[in-house]
């Protein structure tokens, strides 16, 4: 009796993951139908680049010289181990392009952007202005998810090209000033093994991951419950699902990028 | 101008129309009033087309049961809350469907318009600029109800104008929105639970009770009906038909 009460809370379980699912993923897909259809709201969308992109640029470049700096410290701990402290360089820029300057990009937008969507998107459905711009002959999701989308999956490759440059700038004011490297060593040895694709595959996922984002965000705040409660519940949820996304799509994308 | 034939709706197990019928003809102001939760801004929202009627056919200005999209060009709405969009001026709330679509306004031409608005309601051009959040409830409203009326519609819905305002703030509010609908020769429907809007809005009342009309009449017959529903909604007692416990 009790296996029996068991299963069926497990199958009500998966359904309900299943179902949720499906709405996210049906969102997604009447999102990029919106994406197609005109008019564009031009305007929203230069907004929504600022906000998104400019705004975001202090934390990622924050993260990225700190997460540069550390790198390099690590790396040099660990290489010191097999006489190869020369790699520091090269193995601190290939892991900042390649890794970390999109996952840990990627995560503090979510943290920034994802939350700021679904509480904006969330309030103005609990004040009915997304009721508001019903009457008023235009499509929410037209004009609030799609320049938001947009503007994060373009903004998203900026931040991630210029926290890769800040992170091996901190690596390298580590490894000149704390690690004995001589400058122009450095940089050479960072910039002699570095291959496009290591900086483009970055980039890509940058545009991925931007787009997850905004999409967590549109998704929940758009589906938020009443009052404050539900525009809370909404933002953490765009944040939990956008983190957990960036890292799941960081690992396929890296699979189908790199492996062998 | 305005038809609803038998609406039904409901939410989960909670039945909160249960076949409401009515017609509105042109240039008439309909007054709905109904005890909180009786199903008014739901009845409202079904003619607006942001519910869909589970049952029964909603027909406005010649349109069959429209969505809210289509309904836009004839129909202005002013919400409980003003529903202004916090992150545009005062001027671009107003103007923001007309700077909008097919025969868009440019901006200067709409900003005038807007500002030209904002004096029917009682505000002056300085308000243009601000942001709903610098503005008072009772600026609010009426910025909202310049929204309602920036394109001239020939219909109007007003869902509880007066919630929130002093009794002041409230008269100035009802008489605006009278003098509007008069001088537009507005169709109009107004859901409220305030017996000074039904008195100074309605040409004909209709009472939503348990998801019916259980009454209509003329603004005088609400307020001297011997309808026990009435009665005790517009008189304000606890004892009768109408739940306290809601």
């Amino acid at each position: 009796m009790i296996g029996v009460s068991a299963l069926g809370a497990t199958g009500r379980g998966f359904a309900g993951v299943l179902g949720a699912v499906g709405r996210f993923v049906g969102f997604a897909a009447q999102a990029l139908a919106w994406m197609v259809r005109p008019p564009f709201h031009a305007r929203e969308f230069g907004a929504q680049v600022l906000l998104i992109g400019w705004f975001s640029m202090p934390v990622v470049g924050m993260t990225a010289l700190f997460t540069g700096a550390a790198l390099a410290l690590q790396i040099y701990a660990g290489s010191a181990r097999f006489s190869a402290e020369f790699a520091v360089p090269s193995i601190t820029a290939i892991g900042m392009v390649r890794e970390l300057g999109p996952v840990l990009g990627g995560l503090m937008v979510a943290a920034r952007v994802a939350s700021s969507i679904a509480a904006e998107i969330g309030t103005m459905k609990v004040s009915e202005q997304i009721d508001a711009l019903r009457t008023l002959a235009v499509e929410p999701m037209q004009y609030l998810t799609v320049p938001r989308l947009l503007a994060a999956t373009l903004a998203m490759p900026v931040l991630v090209a210029a926290g890769d440059s800040i992170g091996i700038l901190g690596g390298y004011a580590v490894g000149v000033t704390r690690l004995g490297f001589d400058g122009p060593t450095y940089l050479r040895n960072t910039l002699d093994f570095l291959e496009f694709w290591d900086v483009g595959s970055g980039l890509v996922k940058g545009a991925v991951f931007g787009f997850l984002v905004a999409l967590s965000g549109c998704y929940f705040g758009m589906t938020s419950g009443r009052g404050a409660q539900g525009v809370g519940e909404a933002t953490k949820s765009a944040v939990v699902l956008a983190s957990v996304l960036i890292l799941a799509a960081n690992y396929l994308l890296t699979e189908a990028f790199f492996s062998a | 101008m305005i038809h609803a034939d038998d609406l039904h709706k409901a939410f989960g197990a909670k039945r909160v129309l249960r076949g409401v019928s009515f017609a509105v003809p042109k240039g008439q102001s309909l007054v709905v009033i109904g005890g909180s939760g009786s199903g008014k801004s739901v009845l409202l929202r079904c003619l607006l087309g942001l519910e869909r009627a589970d049952r029964g056919h909603v027909r406005i200005a010649g349109l069959d049961d429209p969505a809210p999209q289509v309904l836009a060009t004839h129909v202005g709405m002013l919400f409980q809350g003003g529903a202004l969009f916090d992150s545009l001026p005062v001027w671009q709330n107003i103007a923001f469907r007309l700077m909008r679509g097919t025969g868009r306004m440019g901006r200067a031409a709409a900003r005038d318009l807007a500002v030209e608005k904002l004096a029917r309601v009682g505000l002056g051009p300085e308000v243009a600029d601000l942001y709903p959040a610098e503005l008072s409830g009772g600026m609010q409203k009426r910025v909202g109800l310049a929204r309602a009326i920036a394109g001239d519609p020939p219909i109007l819905f007003f869902d509880e104008p007066t919630a929130g305002l002093d009794p002041i703030m409230a008269a100035v509010i009802n008489a605006l929105i009278r003098g509007v609908v008069t001088e537009m020769g507005a169709t109009a429907v107004t859901i409220t639970h305030d017996m000074r809007t039904l008195s100074d809005v309605a040409d004909r009342v209709a009472m939503l009770h348990e998801g019916r009309f259980c009454w209509q009449g003329s603004a005088s017959e609400a307020l001297s009906t011997d309808d026990p529903v009435m009665r005790q909604f517009t008189q304000g007692r606890t004892e009768g038909p109408i739940p306290t416990l809601r």
